[in-house]
């Protein structure tokens, strides 16, 4: 299987097989934009992802590689939270600066598997909570002045399942 | 890395970084000599343009530049992927969009208490409140400000809502909504008036207003009275819950017959209605009337079920819940006479034995849902009955405290079985309990408050039936 390798934003290098590297739309659209040969031996910068959480990422889209692909999403149903792999949820036991960042890094490298993942351990973390306490969470400004807080409680408080 | 500090990292990997990018141009430039060299198309794709390193991107920046991608996407086959910051993550309409699917409708109402942008987001699809319901509180409403009742009734409109419920509501709220909230009249179908103490006149105002209604509950409105349903039902209705409002009887149902020809859905929960009124329902309605729910009606007889089975002979839905002078007798012309009955429920009628059971299993081939909770005299023999029924997908036997492990055997022949209750049965065992693995097809199994349920037996369940809800 032909390598190809990415570099982290400090500097650290990872050889990667393609075809897991392709698990990032992102990486695998460059790669077809630009006609890269597999044979060569490129180097892909990643300017926004540390070498930690690349390595985390490395990690999770190689352990995933040979998934079939996700089925489409139905853009109106609720998505299930309680469904995480124990693999996943052991991969997933890191502080929650790193939850953040492999969202971030999920986000900006187009890892669908990875992003549904993470993005459903963030919304078990949040389920529940108040809305103080989830902006405390996400570092998320309370931008609403006091008449409209009352006004949004009201909309929202007053609401019950049919 | 982690023993070298920072400035040592930098200045290693720009070293690096040099050092490679002159190879790799090199290289590059051999192969697609055409397309520029490698290293500044792989920089443009990743950073955006130019080889300096990214911007940090500034929330400021990106509003003010709606498209960042757009200008740079005219040199490029695809838009360069854009990195987000997580402020910028957490603001994201696209990201947000997918986020809150995460989440049930209920959820979703803390989350847009959490800032004006997730609010706007959430409020601008109507996807996200399917399944809820506003009420609104109208005694709180009384002390608000002058257009703060305005501003909740666009929120409505915003959010999509097509069914409104007023808790507390008097005749003046009933008017205010009229006056303030004009486009009701186009988006709301479904109304509901909780423990209210409107009166006739405001009802026939709110009625005559929302002239899009379709769906009405009036509950625990203790003012309305019959001369006033006469005086504002109108034809467009097609489902009707009357519960608890102290002056519905006969005549009520009288109204309800002769006012709502194309009626699809009654519900009626009042203790003063007899016999008699279930003979007022009219041929039309013989036709469209689906679904008839009579809770708690404790004068209504084997009688009463006489007059049903002759004038609504098309119920699909069926429920004599609390009606608790129906006997096997009543039963029994249900089920020679309502074959079309998908949902039956008989719940809390303590004089149902099982010859009842035995007619239900004969007549009723299409049934798929059979409510028999607080049935006390059914035994082990009225559920073998039950047990022949193929097309039964749900049945709930709650505080049925005659049945034994016996009556389960049989339970465990029907294949179909999704949904089983069995809350409250004190005579089942733990071994009794643990031959339901045969129920291959169940999707809920409820066992709460059965003294032969152990921690053991749902662990033993849940191993065994590992598509199944159990519900302790």
């Amino acid at each position: 299987m032909p390598n190809i390798k990415l570099r982290s934003s400090d500097g650290e290098t990872f050889e990667v097989d393609v075809e897991i590297a392709k698990c990032s739309v992102t990486i695998k659209t460059m790669l077809e934009d630009l006609g890269m040969d597999e044979e060569e031996e490129e180097v892909v910068p990643l300017p926004n992802v540390n070498s930690a959480i690349l390595k985390k990422v490395i990690q999770w889209s190689t352990y995933h590689k040979d998934d079939p692909p996700p089925p489409e999403d139905d853009e109106n149903k609720e998505k299930r939270t309680d469904d995480i792999s124990s693999w996943d949820a052991d991969f997933l036991k890191v502080d929650q600066g790193t939850l953040f960042e492999l969202i971030l890094a999920a986000n900006y490298l187009d890892i669908k598997g990875l992003l549904d993942v993470t993005c459903k351990t963030v919304a078990n973390m949040i389920k529940g909570k108040a809305p103080e306490e989830i902006r405390k969470t996400f570092n998320i400004k309370n931008d609403f002045t006091a008449s409209e807080e009352e006004q949004v409680r009201k909309e929202n408080e007053w609401c019950e399942e049919k | 890395m982690s023993s070298i500090s920072a400035q040592g990292v930098v200045e290693r990997a720009s070293a690096e970084l040099s050092k490679r990018i002159n190879g790799l141009g090199l290289r590059g430039s051999k192969h697609h000599s055409a397309k520029g060299s490698v290293m500044e198309r792989v920089t443009n794709v990743f950073c955006g343009g130019g080889a300096a390193a990214p911007e940090k991107p500034s929330r400021l920046a990106a509003r003010a530049r709606p498209g960042p991608a757009a200008a740079a996407a005219q040199r490029r086959p695809r838009p360069p992927p854009q990195y987000l910051s997580w402020e910028q993550l957490m603001l994201d309409e696209k990201f947000l969009g997918k986020f809150f699917m995460y989440f049930s409708a209920c959820e979703r109402c803390v989350l847009a208490r959490v800032c004006t942008r997730w609010r706007d987001v959430l409020y601008r699809s109507p996807r996200y409140w399917t399944g809820l319901v506003p009420v609104l509180q109208c005694r709180e409403l009384r002390g608000a400000q002058g257009n703060e009742r305005t501003r909740l009734y666009s929120s409505l409109l915003r959010r999509g809502f097509h069914n409104l419920c007023l808790m507390g509501a008097s005749d003046e709220d009933a008017i205010d909504l009229v006056n303030s909230f004009p486009l009701a009249s186009k988006h709301i179908h479904t109304l509901s008036l909780r423990c209210s103490s409107i009166t006739d006149r405001g009802l026939e105002s709110l009625l005559d207003h929302l002239q899009a209604l379709y769906e009405l509950e009036l509950a625990g409105c203790n003012e309305i009275t019959e001369a006033g349903l006469w005086a504002c039902l109108n034809p467009r209705i097609v489902s009707l819950t009357l519960s608890d409002c102290i002056n519905v009887a006969d005549e009520a149902v009288g109204a309800v017959a002769q006012l709502l020809p194309a009626l699809y859905e009654f519900s009626l929960q009042a203790y003063h209605v007899t016999d008699a009124a279930l003979g007022y329902f009219s041929p039309k309605q013989s036709n469209s009337l689906n679904i008839l729910r009579l809770h708690s009606c404790w004068e209504i007889t084997n009688h009463g079920v006489v007059n049903i089975v002759h004038s609504l002979p098309n119920l699909t839905i069926l429920s004599l819940s609390g009606c608790s002078k129906i006997t096997d007798d009543g039963v029994e012309l249900i089920a020679e006479n309502l074959q079309k009955l998908r949902s039956l429920d008989l719940s809390w009628c303590p004089r149902i034995t099982d010859s009842a059971l035995e007619y239900i299993a004969c007549d009723l081939n299409q049934l798929e849902e059979l409510t028999l909770d607080r049935c006390v005299h059914i035994t082990d023999i009225g559920i073998g009955y039950i047990s022949t029924m193929l097309s039964l997908s749900a049945l709930y036997l709650r505080w049925c405290s005659q049945i034994r492990d016996f009556g389960l055997q049989h339970l465990c022949g029907m294949r179909n079985l999704q949904i089983l209750s069995l809350a409250g049965c004190p005579l089942l065992t733990c071994s009794g309990l643990s031959s339901l693995i045969q129920l291959r097809h169940m999707r809920e199994l409820e066992l709460t408050n059965c003294p032969g349920a152990s921690k053991e037996l749902f662990d033993y369940l849940r191993e065994h039936l590992p598509r199944c809800l159990v519900i302790e």
